[in-house]
């Protein structure tokens, strides 16, 4: 990398806050959190329900619900998102920042085939595509993602898909615009552990394929030190500690890390008592996070 | 009656279980009815005192066979054997007996318990349902199982929605525990919990069976989370039992295929990064220690 | 699909025959004497007789009910000799009153109540749905509010009052529209439009007020479904999201709904009929059920049994061709 000319970051994240009202007062659900992500680089977001991860992902999209509100600044490649109307936005959305959602079958439109939902995403980015350029690119898009067949599958519905091949479909739609930034918020959750293996590998493939930066939001330790350089840990919305994959799970400095990454229960390691977590810390209040504490 | 086995008396047979649904083929309203067979022909045997893990992934069975041990769903055919008696074929008084006997810890905490009941309420509905008096009254007999799983007895007057999810599922262990059961049936009953409340939950189960002797039939598509707890393992898939055996032969030398692809499935931290952290937080206690004692 | 028509049609000729039963079995036993009724005023015990012998009343009530059933497919013969009238199938009887055949009574008049029902079926629906998304994409706004006490008030305010309040209004006082006569469109198109302008206003009211609330609990709801989130992480523009991913699967279910209120309206508007004086099916069935003319009654009975269970079957099909996921899987 060269001193001068130097390419910004793909995704700057810099005092992020996500703040909803509730009938309590105002309860923060993102606080200060900073990061920096270079083209092609991928970085996992950790942390249990309610500390933030997903809203975050949704803040950098622009698709936080309505009565959220957000400061701070999101910079792609360079470029100011935060400011963007809500028209500039929806030309970056789906276009050079593209994601993939936790519950395939509830992310896509049951009424609509794959392949249509599919050349929805590329024709919204593109001018003057014909329906055949579209559903070639479709069909391409899932050939991508290995499924079988896809010149017929393409005009499937999503019922008719099992979790899996969903969200293959979802990653198709994701790529098919080839965006420099894909964020997959929990994409393994909802499925089987062997189907999450194929869907994990399937990830790192076209990341390599592709070139493009990956933000993974998961609550699974175990899923982010396969798949990111580079691991957050999330905690009541702020940063607990950002390091290296290797630096943090082999030398996890943060107390709550360290807690967390001992209860996990795992497949090699003696039967014992699992340490727990003391104490989870300032919770924000309910209903505005997406889980546990009610 | 004397076990041909060593060990452990054994405390419930299930042998040739079927369940079989009739089901509407794809194509909905147009489809032949058809009938699937959920589960087919599964025997398990659980040992006074000790945990049977049921594991597969979704559409294994493996929920189906424990309901149907739980008699909360009829049979096709087949037969489970409880204290003498076939569990199939009870009715009346003797169903009565065999629900308190045995019971069931559901996934979901909120869904399963009265959001408008107290914890009072919910703990002692089955001993009402059942006709039994409440040992102690039910202030006292609350208070002492709350403290048994681990909640603060102030909180008897507390509804569902006021706790956290591992709390909820601490009462729900408490209700299951009411009625004084030999067998508990754990559906799936850490899988929605965080990573550091299902340790504490985990331990929780743990403590009670060192404890109180339960027998847990314990249902779980994790198998690290079931490595934690049970003592013999039986992996299902399409509704057979692949293999059975005791855990640590299971997770050693897994002897199906089946068995081996899930294991294999299974994301994990790197060893080396994983020796390398234990080292440190070893150095670390022993240095704890140190201080302490100067 | 054959095998579904046939299993479908097969239900509905099952419930047609269970309501002839159940009509049958309301009008003709426990209700008064048709004969003494026939009879009038000037009444002889062998006039009763003969008028019983007649109409079959003196058969026993199992071979009444297959007489009916068979006048209705074969038509049927009443009396012997030289006063035997024969009905044509499909037969209802007579009506009491006016010795009419009711089968002809009601077609008739079911042109007039199925000008009103599309009328107001095609006015409620578009002010239903438009109302609806206004309040579901404004939600919490003052427009909302306002569509939502406009149909409040368009359910709870029956509607003869409004009809009359609404006559008052536009016939009496800003006199836009002419007091409601009998023109056929043949004669007259604009009047016969300003004829049932009223009509289809009043029946519209209190169906679109429903439908308003319906589709505006509808697309709050599906707005905030993930699909919606995903296409608007595509970066579909904000009308396409509404239009394609909102819409579409919010207004799916009311075509089930509007499917069966559709049908019970071709079995007449009663009160909407009446207040307006159309001479439909409904008002027939008031003027019917005021004289206990019970032919007739049951006659409508059984028409509006049909249209709703036939309404049903149709609805099922229309929601395989909206909804995938109940779709045929054709190889």
């Amino acid at each position: 990398m060269t001193a001068i000319g130097k390419t910004p970051p793909l995704l700057e994240v810099e005092e992020l806050n996500v703040t909803f009202p509730t009938p309590q007062g105002a309860v923060d659900v993102v606080r200060d959190l900073g990061f920096t992500l270079e083209p092609g680089g991928s970085l996992g977001i950790v942390g249990e329900s309610g500390s933030g991860k997903s809203m975050t992902s949704l803040a950098i999209m622009g698709l936080l619900p309505p009565r959220a509100t957000m400061s701070g600044r999101v910079r792609l490649a360079g470029r100011e998102l935060s400011g963007l109307t809500d028209r500039q936005l929806r030309r970056v959305r789906g276009d050079r920042i593209a994601m993939v959602f936790q519950d395939p079958l509830s992310s896509l439109n049951p009424y609509y085939t794959v392949g249509t939902q599919i050349e929805e995403a590329y024709r919204a980015h593109r001018q003057r595509v014909t329906r055949r350029q579209a559903r070639r690119v479709a069909v391409e898009a899932m050939e991508r993602v290995h499924i079988a067949d896809a010149a017929r599958r393409v005009d499937h519905y999503p019922h008719q898909f099992s979790g899996g091949m969903r969200q293959r479909v979802m990653i198709a739609m994701a790529l098919c615009t080839e965006p420099d930034l894909l964020i997959a918020d929990e994409p393994t959750t909802a499925l089987d552990v062997t189907v999450q293996a194929q869907i994990l590998r399937l990830l790192t493939e076209v990341r390599q394929e592709t070139g493009a930066g990956l933000l993974l939001i998961t609550h699974d330790l175990a899923v982010v030190s396969e798949m990111t350089e580079e691991v957050l840990v999330m905690r009541a919305g702020a940063c607990v500690e950002r390091a290296s994959a290797e630096r943090l799970f082999s030398d996890p400095r943060h107390p709550y890390t360290r807690a967390l990454l001992d209860a996990v229960p795992r497949l090699d390691d003696e039967v014992g008592e699992l340490r727990t977590v003391h104490g989870r810390g300032p919770s924000p209040a309910a209903g505005a996070t997406e889980g546990d504490e009610r | 009656m004397t076990p041909a086995v060593p060990g452990p008396q054994v405390l419930l047979t299930a042998r040739g279980l079927v369940k079989e649904f009739s089901v509407r083929g794809q194509g909905g309203a147009f489809a032949r009815k058809r009938v699937l067979r959920a589960v087919d022909g599964v025997d398990v045997e659980l040992r006074a005192g000790q945990t049977l893990a049921l594991v597969g992934e979704s559409g294994s069975g493996k929920s189906t066979t424990a309901r149907l041990v739980a008699r909360l769903l009829e049979v096709t055919s087949g037969t489970v054997e409880f204290q003498g008696d076939d569990v199939t074929r009870l009715s009346g008084a003797a169903l009565h007996r065999f629900r308190s006997e045995v019971q069931v810890v559901f996934q979901d905490p909120y869904s399963s318990l009265n959001p408008r009941h107290t914890v009072e309420r919910i703990v002692t509905a089955p001993l009402v349902y059942q006709g039994r008096s409440v040992p102690g009254g039910a202030r006292a007999f609350t208070r002492s199982l709350m403290e048994r799983v681990g909640l603060n007895p102030d909180h008897s007057e507390r509804h569902p929605a006021q706790f956290s999810g591992g709390q909820a599922q601490r009462i729900g262990i408490a209700r299951a525990l009411a009625v004084g059961p030999k067998v508990v049936v754990c559906d799936e009953a850490v899988s929605a919990l965080d990573v550091s409340v299902q340790a504490q939950v985990i331990n929780l189960l743990r403590r009670l069976q060192r404890e109180e002797g339960y027998s847990y039939l314990f249902i779980a598509h994790d198998l690290a989370v079931v490595r934690q707890i049970a003592h013999r393992v039986a992996v299902m898939h399409q509704g057979r039992v692949v293999e059975t055996g005791d855990r640590d032969a299971l997770f050693a030398s897994p002897a199906h295929d089946y068995t081996r692809a899930l294991l294999a499935a299974v994301p994990r931290i790197r060893p080396e990064w994983e020796a390398a952290r234990r080292a440190r937080a070893r150095t670390r206690e022993t240095a704890d220690g140190k201080r302490e004692t100067t | 699909m054959a095998r579904f028509l046939i299993a479908r049609l097969s239900g509905v000729v099952l419930i047609l025959l269970l309501v002839c039963l159940f009509t049958f079995g309301v009008f003709f036993v426990l209700s008064p004497d048709p004969a003494v009724q026939i009879c009038g005023k000037n009444c002889t015990p062998e006039l009763i007789e003969r008028i019983r012998t007649n109409l079959g009343l003196d058969e026993p009530l199992l071979a009444q009910f297959f007489s009916f059933l068979g006048g209705l497919f074969a038509g049927r013969t009443y009396g012997v000799g030289e006063s035997a009238t024969h009905c044509a199938a499909p037969c209802l009887g007579y009506s009491f009153q006016s010795s009419q055949p009711v089968w002809d009574m009601i077609m008739d008049r079911l042109p007039v109540t199925a000008t009103l029902a599309v009328g107001a079926a095609v006015l409620w629906l578009l002010a239903g749905v438009a109302g609806g998304l206004l309040g579901a994409l404004r939600e919490g706004t003052w427009w909302d509010r306002g569509a939502m006490v406009v149909a409040l008030s368009g359910i709870s305010v029956p509607n003869y009052v409004f009809a009359l309040v609404l006559q008052y209004v536009l016939v009496v006082e800003l006199e836009w529209l002419p007091f409601p006569g009998t023109v056929t469109f043949a004669e007259d198109p604009g009047g016969w439009f300003q004829n049932y302008l009223m009509p289809w206003i009043v029946l519209a009211f209190a169906y679109a007020s429903v439908y308003a609330r319906l589709t505006r609990a509808n697309v709050i709801d599906t707005l905030s479904e993930n699909y919606v989130r995903t296409a608007r992480a595509k970066g579909l523009p904000r009308h396409q999201v509404i239009r394609r991913h909102a819409l579409r699967p919010a207004l799916t279910p009311i075509a089930t709904v509007f499917g069966m209120d559709f049908a019970g309206l071709l079995g007449g508007a009663l009160i909407t009929e009446t207040v307006f004086g159309l001479n439909g099916v409904g008002k027939m069935t008031a003027d019917s059920i005021s004289r206990n003319d019970q032919p007739v009654i049951m006659g409508v009975t059984l028409l509006a049994a049909f249209f709703v269970v036939v309404g049903n079957v149709v609805i099922d099909l229309l929601y395989t061709a909206l909804d995938p996921r109940v779709r045929v899987n054709s190889a």
